[in-house]
């Protein structure tokens, strides 16, 4: 178990979210950085869609109350156990009665933490993750608050090397001013105009942020479209409401609305403005599918060098074929 | 009358929309939500949902393993096949909700219409609705078409809170909240039915294409 000692103002359950159930106006939902969470499951021994701790917007302490391997990854915080700092994307051990402790989050906006086993709440919809709106999912459907425990699932067999760490370069440029779309379902009713200063602006993420959305400040879009018949969306769909300024989908939008997508944000590249603080600014890059397929695929395959880098890292990893 | 060709739009790089045209009727979503039952059937490998709306419907597929220009050819394929096969009768389910008509807005829009609280309710629940799309939160269903003496437009100020079983209209539709959400809709009455019920195998209730009647219980 984990027991939350000191609740952060947001620490919720998540995984990869729900893929089979838009249908009945489920969104997605899951991590807000889906590359950082299976990043962490993968150097703890995860497999990759185990549930975490996401963690957002300010300190707070939980208790490990089983000797466990985690790690902490996506945001950067300034984080200690026992006292001692915690590296980020690296393995360490913990003792049973151990605290770990966020003192600040210093840059990024979503913090993970896994454990090896993963949380095990159970799975609804094909999920454990957390829908507060509908508060379903995770643990009660809310978020955690001071003196919950999390159950922690079975160890897996073999463990990857206490500080085993993940590469740099395996990471995304959380810092990249870059974030990449492809055209939007409404491209063609937006006018050579409305693509110039979509790509060559500086947009601005709003306070006006959460799970469902990002609002975006900068310069209006002039033609708006007003309310179209209403349409499926996804996380990263980037909608243009009546005042013209650019809305980015997150993880709980709802799966249909009305407004007009412009562009929809590379898969990849959904990690990097999630992580997008308010005040911080980014820039749309227009690619095409096929290049925002390429790069999702570049992505996963990070992801699978960092479980086999972590499972070779282990003290019983044998060369020899296993059986 | 020969049916607009199909148009394919990339959503993302993990999901495809498919439009089947660009004025809303109700003969054009029968196309789409019969086209999105064929889909869901074919089991289409690497399809993970299936979502239709008023003229289009959107697919998700898993982009590490199908590419964008092979899902929407095979998705393309599918949805003309569907279209142009003799209508066979939708799998649609009749759906009957016992409706308490007591909700907080009855009286105004009794007011407001110019009808008696009994003429709002006997308009109400004296006709069969479509299910158009499921939306908003989970297991909300927009049901067409309200009778033309109901439609208001939505309340000029949204609740912060509307209680799940609360039925409600807005415009020419009507619905029954499935969770505790904010709402902008006229609150009429209220169910015990359950919309929404995420530890079920089809959590929503309603599906599109299925029809519902409104039920008057004391």
């Amino acid at each position: 178990m984990i027991t939350i000692t000191r609740a952060p103002p947001y620490l919720t359950v998540q995984n990869g979210g729900r893929k089979h159930s838009r249908s009945f106006g489920v969104p997605r939902g899951g991590a807000m950085d889906l590359f950082a969470i299976r990043a962490i499951n993968a150097i703890v021994g995860n497999s990759l869609d185990a549930a975490a701790l996401e963690w957002a917007l300010g300190g707070g302490a939980v208790r490990f109350d089983r000797d466990c391997l985690f790690a902490i990854g996506g945001a950067t915080a300034r984080a200690t156990l026992s006292g001692k700092i915690v590296a980020p994307c690296t393995t360490t051990h913990a003792q049973a009665g151990e605290e770990f402790t966020v003192e600040q989050i210093t840059s990024g906006r979503f913090l993970y933490l896994a454990c090896d086993g993963g949380i095990d709440v159970p799975v609804l919809l094909g999920s454990r993750s957390t829908y507060l709106p509908g508060r379903f999912g995770g643990y009660e459907g809310r978020m955690l608050r001071s003196g919950d425990s999390v159950a922690l699932g079975a160890p897996p067999a073999t463990h990857p090397a206490e500080g085993f760490h993940s590469a740099a370069d395996l990471m995304p440029r959380y810092d990249s001013e870059i974030v990449h779309v492809t055209a939007g379902t409404q491209e063609d009713l937006f006018d050579e105009s409305a693509w110039r200063t979509l790509t060559e602006s500086d947009y601005r993420i709003s306070t006006a942020s959460d799970r469902t959305g990002y609002k975006l400040e900068g310069p209006a879009l002039g033609n708006s479209l007003g309310t179209l018949p209403s349409e499926a969306g996804c996380p990263g769909a980037i909608q243009i409401p009546g005042d013209g300024l650019p809305i980015a989908l997150m993880a709980d939008a709802p799966t249909v609305g009305g407004y007009a997508k412009i562009a929809v944000v590379s898969e990849a590249d959904l990690p990097i403005l999630a992580q997008r603080r308010p005040g911080e600014s980014i820039r749309f890059q227009l690619i095409t599918i096929e290049q925002s397929q390429r790069a999702l695929k570049r992505r996963q395959s990070d992801i699978h060098t960092i479980s086999q880098l972590a499972s070779r890292s282990s003290p019983d990893w044998s060369a020899e074929p296993r059986t | 009358m020969t049916p607009t060709p199909l148009r394919a739009h990339a959503l993302g790089d993990s999901a495809v929309t498919i439009v089947f045209g660009d004025e809303r009727s109700a003969q054009l979503l029968r196309r789409v939500h019969s086209a999105a039952r064929s889909l869901e059937a074919a089991k289409i490998p690497h399809v993970e949902d299936v979502v239709p709306a008023y003229l289009a419907l959107t697919v998700f597929y898993d982009p590490l393993h199908a590419s964008y220009e092979e899902i929407s050819a095979t998705l393309m394929a599918a949805c003309d096949r569907a279209t142009h096969s003799s209508a066979k009768a939708a799998q649609s389910r009749e759906h009957r909700i016992p409706v308490r008509y007591n909700g907080m807005d009855l009286e105004a829009v009794a007011t407001s219409t110019g009808l008696s609280v009994e003429d709002v309710i006997a308009r109400h629940s004296g006709r069969t609705y479509t299910v158009d799309l499921l939306g908003f939160v989970p297991g909300f269903a927009y049901l067409s078409e309200l009778d033309a003496s109901l439609q208001l437009p939505r309340r000029a100020q949204p609740r912060p809170r509307i209680a799940a079983g609360s039925v409600a209209i807005a415009a020419a539709q009507t619905a029954v909240y499935p969770l505790d959400t904010p709402g902008g809709w006229h609150i009429i009455g209220s169910t015990q039915t359950v919309m929404f019920d995420p530890t079920r195998d089809a959590p929503a209730l309603l599906a599109p294409g299925d029809t519902v009647r409104f039920e008057r219980v004391a």
